[in-house]
């Protein structure tokens, strides 16, 4: 069997790729639909670059793995919280699965893969990982030196976090032209490096992720959904639709090139971590927090920002410094991660925060959450409401916070002070959703087919038993069974192994188990302070 | 002045020199160097960095150190090379053959 290709298209989703392969702006992975098996294909909570990408290469929930967000806590009773690396997957992956039984891999742009794992093969990390430091993300050593011999090679442009920044924060009229051609440019700058790599170091499992259409549906939304564009274009406007159905129509052509220096016996797997749709809504939640009297901001933080639609996305430390420790039960850390973190310790004390004290303060936010209104229409806000062990079973559950939401209409939580709780964008955005894309194909897939979902973490047991390779048994996902011909299976049964054992560098959380009189104390004092009727 | 470990320093401005060659940096960066006026780089620069000295040294509280630094007057946040590297000696864990 020859190699298996895997193309990551990160935010990608049928409702927007339907229509542009209908228009034939994207006729080559209309023919890869044709040719093969495709399916919706759900994230995990929550629907993000960095937990969802993890899930599918370890084939694990985020309470499996551990990672929650584009930053973890440092530990689960910690405020602060660090950078996420490689180190903080805490699981196997296929690029290690592959290359412990003597598979050689390229990776290239996927996120949490810095410092990079010492697999057979090349890895260029992705995600947040600064251009400036590219160099010692790279492996094997030596790797960035070659690459930086290609012609055009420049890794400012392969790696920019304006470009995250602006997606989620906004950018003015002016600069979106220029927004989407630098995407443009940057998928063109990844697919140069992996035809590089693809001929130099010819690999059994090559992993290439093109980010710009998570980026693009973020802030052009408007532009792309055929069901948001404005009925009469202006002139900027149908000059954004075009750009943008040009950065797809690239996009398109990049993936075509890939398949065919795969070669005709690969195996195709083009898959999304998460899927996109329209939103209007921000939700303040940090000052609806304020407003319950589960937090107090620090003297002179509670300041409203410029703008009532900022959600705070690079400003990680501000919590720790922005609210007041003594008097604060319940804050957001975050905007990406969806989530309410509770406090490990007594307000303004040294005693921990029994387990049941913070069951019963994440039940009473739940409580609350669910019956805000929209100013606007009188309808709950909150669509659904998490607690942490229902959102993240697994070993790692107590790093990902305390509660985890989603609102009505898939909008964004800004962790920002306001005095508009909930505030409308005038102009529609893109905000993840669960269903992303699954489209596969190669030799015993069934080609024309659309099968019911499949999970995200259904993606790693099919890459490793494309690779001959048999599937752990601590995963979380399945074989796909069913978007293989019925004589496949037989032709290459699949095998199981016995999990391996994963090695923590840190000890497990510390138990926070208080004694039942303690409990009682603690509540006491809850209720004391106002937190707990 | 804070206990520097030689090793250390060296350790952490081979690295700088490494990189600084990719940012068309033509100064030498010595202790005196600082990251952000004299380096040019960016705060998610500084962030990245303490993955890779924490990846090297063993676990820091960095974040922790970053929130104070950020807690600082603008024009005092900057830090040399110097004292980031102090900061790593005094708060990196004894390794197995120290113990």
């Amino acid at each position: 069997m020859g190699p298996t290709l895997l193309i990551g298209v990160d935010g990608a989703t049928f409702s927007v790729l339907d229509p542009y392969i209908e228009r034939g702006v994207m006729p080559f992975v209309g023919d890869l639909v044709d040719r093969g098996a495709r399916a919706p294909l759900r994230s995990v909570m929550p629907p993000l670059t960095p937990p969802a990408w993890t899930s599918l290469v370890t084939g694990k929930r985020p309470g499996q793995h551990g990672v929650f967000d584009f930053f973890q806590k440092e530990q689960p009773d910690s405020i602060h919280f660090q950078f996420a690396s490689s180190q903080d997957v805490r699981s196997p992956t296929i690029w290690s699965l592959a290359s412990e039984h003597d598979r050689r891999v390229i990776s290239l742009n996927f996120p949490l893969m810095f410092p990079p794992p010492a697999v057979e093969g090349c890895v260029v990390p992705g995600g947040m990982m600064p251009w400036r430091q590219l160099r010692l993300g790279c492996h094997p050593p030596g790797l960035f030196d070659r690459l930086r011999a290609l012609p055009g090679f420049n890794p400012r442009e392969l790696l920019n976090m304006e470009l995250e920044i602006k997606a989620i924060e906004g950018c003015p009229d002016d600069e979106y032209a220029d927004w989407v051609e630098l995407h443009i440019a940057r998928e063109q700058s990844w697919f140069e490096v992996a035809r590089f790599l693809m001929h130099e170091e010819p690999a059994e499992l090559v992993g290439v992720l093109f980010d710009g259409v998570d980026k693009l549906q973020h802030l052009c939304w408007r532009f792309i959904d055929p069901a948001c564009r404005p009925a009469r274009p202006s002139r900027w406007e149908r000059e954004m639709i075009e750009r943008c159905e040009r950065y797809f129509r690239t996009l398109d052509r990049l993936i075509a090139e890939l398949v065919t220096i795969a070669g005709p016996t690969a195996t195709v797997v083009l898959a999304s971590d998460h899927g996109f749709g329209p939103t209007h809504e921000v939700f303040h939640v940090n000052s609806w927090l304020e407003r319950e009297g589960y937090l107090t901001w620090a003297d002179g933080q509670n300041g409203a920002a410029d703008r009532d639609t900022q959600v705070g996305f690079a400003e990680v430390t501000r919590h720790v410094h922005a609210l007041d420790w003594d008097r604060t039960l319940a804050y957001a850390a975050t905007p990406s991660s969806q989530g309410i973190n509770i406090v490990s310790r007594m307000p303004g004390s040294d005693r921990p925060l029994g387990e049941d004290a913070r069951r019963t303060i994440a039940s009473e936010l739940g409580d609350a959450l669910r019956a805000i209104k929209r100013p606007h229409d009188g309808r709950p806000l909150v669509a659904e409401v998490w607690a942490r062990e229902d959102a993240f079973p697994g070993p790692h559950a107590a790093l990902g916070p305390d509660l985890s939401l989603l609102l009505a209409d898939g909008g964004t939580l800004s962790i920002l002070p306001s005095d508009t709780l909930v505030a409308r964008r005038p102009e529609t955005r893109g905000h993840h959703r669960w269903e992303g894309i699954f489209i596969a194909s190669g030799s015993g897939i069934r080609e024309g087919a659309q099968v019911d979902e499949l999970s995200i973490v259904d993606v790693a047991p099919l890459i490793l038993h494309r690779l001959g390779l048999a599937v752990p048994d601590d995963l979380a996902g399945r074989l796909p069974a069913e978007i293989f011909e019925p004589e496949e299976l037989e032709r290459r049964p699949p095998r199981r192994s016995a999990a391996r054992s994963w090695t923590e560098s840190e000890p497990e959380p510390a138990d926070l188990e208080l004694e039942p009189d303690e409990q009682a104390a603690v509540l006491q004092r809850l209720r004391a302070l106002g937190y707990v009727e | 002045m804070n206990q520097v470990d030689p090793e250390v320093l060296d350790g952490v401005l081979e690295m700088l020199n490494e990189l600084a060659g990719d940012w068309e940096y033509d100064g030498e960066i010595t202790p005196d160097t600082r990251f952000l006026a004299d380096l040019g780089l960016e705060s998610l620069d500084i962030v990245v960095l303490g993955t890779l000295i924490q990846h090297r040294y063993g676990r820091l509280p960095f974040a922790e150190y970053l929130e104070e630094l950020g807690q600082r007057p603008v024009e005092e946040r900057d830090v040399t090379v110097a004292e980031v590297v102090a900061f790593v000696c005094e708060n990196r864990q004894p390794s197995l053959e120290e113990v």
